[in-house]
């Protein structure tokens, strides 16, 4: 990302244009599909198209809720700086937390299904077969992104562009295909009518779902750089919200009610439907969009060359994302003070933030270390599976994702809320629909009723987690209990309030996001608003 | 280009009609079954219609 170098406070250019925005949205939150479809099939069998609609619903609720609060407070702090500002310091930190958990499993997570997706056309890098070698190349691309981070390289916006665009065109070229030659509507309804699965199963396969829809953080990033962000935002996120919708939808519609091209059997030489080769088999729900895409009829043939590799870079961008989003939240969590100032040194020649790079790959190979464990160790597969209901590596990943995703969720629709209530002089050039108006400290607010609709749904979600993901319950709370403990220390040593917030000038803050975006005429109506507020306190009339 | 993006957001628009129509018609065999279908439907629609919308706009500048 070019960063203009020269003056005190080095800031990021706004060059990024409303295709770029999309495309920067779409490889990130567009990669999760190759990730989620193999483990919701796996989980949810012949109600996976069912759990994909929840999330779904849900995420359209969040990605609405991102970009109305993207586009009035265009930060890249994210999530995390809509909820410091909605809810005050302590859950600002907890929210940016949980996004940086999530930011570290994602570059594990991705790249170990970047692996998956190439093993589609490597045998040799098959999990079960060759699990230290899909360890090695795994933790080797994790230290390759952490190195080419510090030195500064990361992938172009054109880059992404090409990716994006060829990725959409696949997608649309193989659901297109696949409803037209292979999917049948009565195979559908017969595989959910039969092949529904226990309330367990379809709670674990919703709580699933939701990694497809993860990555919104990417709209708010794409605002900071962003011309005239207010206007652009709202254009591209509902275009990126409906078309990550339609494919997951598409995607779980189509492989339950798909007759595959080439016949498949089970050990026992009786036919299976496509959906059945995923439970208990975690190496095809690591590639199953690549899987998908061979049983399309003739189109197949030519997918199943260059959807592993499409699938793979796709991923790796993804990945790499985790690297570099970890970075600049932790670079803006610590200049609001919820995080050391370590986190923002930036290093000498290469102007990176090389110790926040480092410290969460670092964490990222932990978690790595964790996921690829009972592969390679029998003694911990056996721990696991006494333990831990014998989670492997990709549902260990896939919990503790699922996990600070809807934490992090949750806290964002309490904060739209929150700032809805405080702060209703912002200028708002997009508003999530179903609001209504109230009176509230004197100012005409509006409550927004979708937000808590989502609230609602995204915490159901947490508490499907919770119940499902035997790993997920125990690990995703403990790094919160950590990161807190550790928040406390930070801001006792810095003398700080520790659980009341920092005193902040908000309106100043605003006008100068509002500046700095090129926002003018937001910013003299916002100024316009404070004076006619102030006026109507005073008794006068603005 | 400003023509193919009309075309695409048609062909989205029609794709999502024939969609709803064939969730529609299992309706009586299918009950519940169809509901993700029909949001499937209803999703390409609304993206079709967004698109031809923000196409209407830019034809309307100056």
């Amino acid at each position: 990302m070019p960063a203009q170098t020269s003056g005190a406070n080095p800031e990021l250019r706004r060059t990024v244009t409303p295709w770029g925005s999309f495309s920067w949205g779409y490889s990130d939150v567009g990669a999760d599909i190759f990730v989620g479809l193999g483990l919701v099939l796996g989980a949810a069998a012949g109600a996976s198209n069912v759990a994909f609609l929840f999330a779904g619903v849900v995420y359209v609720c969040i990605g609405l809720a991102y970009t109305e609060l993207a586009a009035t407070y265009p930060v890249a702090g994210g999530g995390q700086y809509f909820v410091m500002r909605g809810l005050g310091d302590v859950f600002g930190f907890l929210a940016g937390w949980a996004v940086l958990l999530d930011f570290t499993i994602d570059v594990t997570l991705f790249a170990w299904t970047s692996v998956d997706y190439t093993s589609q056309l490597v045998p040799a890098l098959t999990n079960s077969s060759h699990p230290w070698l899909h360890f090695l190349v795994v933790l080797g691309l994790v230290l390759g992104l952490c190195a080419l981070n510090v030195v500064g390289v990361r992938e172009s916006t054109t880059f992404n562009g090409i990716v994006s665009a060829l990725d959409v065109l696949s997608e649309s070229a193989i659901l297109c295909l696949g409803f037209l030659f292979a999917f049948h509507p009565q195979l559908l309804i017969h595989t959910m009518q039969f092949s529904w699965p226990s309330p367990y199963q379809l709670m674990l396969g919703t709580s699933l779902a939701i990694i497809s829809f993860v990555g919104l953080e990417s709209i708010s990033q794409a605002a900071q750089e962003t011309q005239r962000p207010a206007s652009i935002i709202p254009r591209t996120s509902v275009a990126l919200i409906l078309t990550i919708l339609i494919f997951a939808l598409a995607y779980s519609n189509l492989a339950l009610g798909m007759q595959p091209w080439h016949p498949i059997v089970n050990a026992a030489g009786h036919t299976m439907q496509f959906w059945q080769i995923f439970p208990n088999n975690p190496d095809n729900q690591g590639k199953a969009v690549a899987l998908l895409a061979e049983q399309v009829p003739y189109y197949g043939a030519f997918a199943a060359l260059y959807v592993p590799i499409l699938g793979a870079v796709l991923l790796l961008i993804s990945s790499n994302s985790g690297v570099f989003g970890s970075s600049r939240i932790a670079y803006a969590m610590s200049t609001s003070n919820l995080l050391p100032s370590i986190f923002q040194r930036v290093h000498a020649k290469f102007r990176t933030p090389m110790i926040s790079i480092v410290f969460f790959s670092t964490i990222a190979i932990v978690e790595l270390i964790f996921a690829a464990a009972p592969a390679l160790f029998p003694a911990v597969a056996h721990l696991y599976s006494q333990f831990f209901r014998g989670e492997n590596g990709l549902e260990f990943l896939a919990d503790l994702y699922a996990f600070g995703a809807a934490t992090s969720y949750s806290f964002v629709f309490l904060a739209l809320i929150g700032l809805r209530l405080t702060d209703p002089l912002s200028p708002r050039k997009f508003k999530i629909p179903l609001n209504f108006p109230l009176q509230f400290r004197g100012e005409r607010v509006e409550f927004p009723v979708i937000a808590v609709i989502g609230f609602l749904g995204i915490f159901s979600i947490l508490m499907f987690t919770i119940r499902t993901h035997a790993l997920g319950r125990i690990f995703g709370p403990s790094w919160l209990v950590v990161g807190f403990i550790l928040y406390l220390i930070y801001r006792r040593h810095r003398r700080l309030p520790l659980l009341g917030s920092q005193p902040r000038n908000w309106r100043k803050a605003q006008k100068e996001i509002l500046q700095r975006a090129g926002e003018l005429e937001l910013m003299d109506e916002y100024v316009a608003n404070i004076k006619a507020s102030e006026a109507r306190r005073a008794g006068t009339s603005p | 280009m400003l023509l193919v993006r009309t075309l695409i957001a048609a062909a989205m628009i029609a794709l999502g009609c024939i969609i709803l129509s064939q969730m529609l018609r299992a309706a009586p065999a299918g009950g519940f079954a169809i509901l993700p279908g029909v949001v499937l439907g209803v999703a390409m629609v609304a993206l079709g219609a967004h698109r031809l919308m923000l196409i209407l706009r830019v034809r309307r500048m100056p």
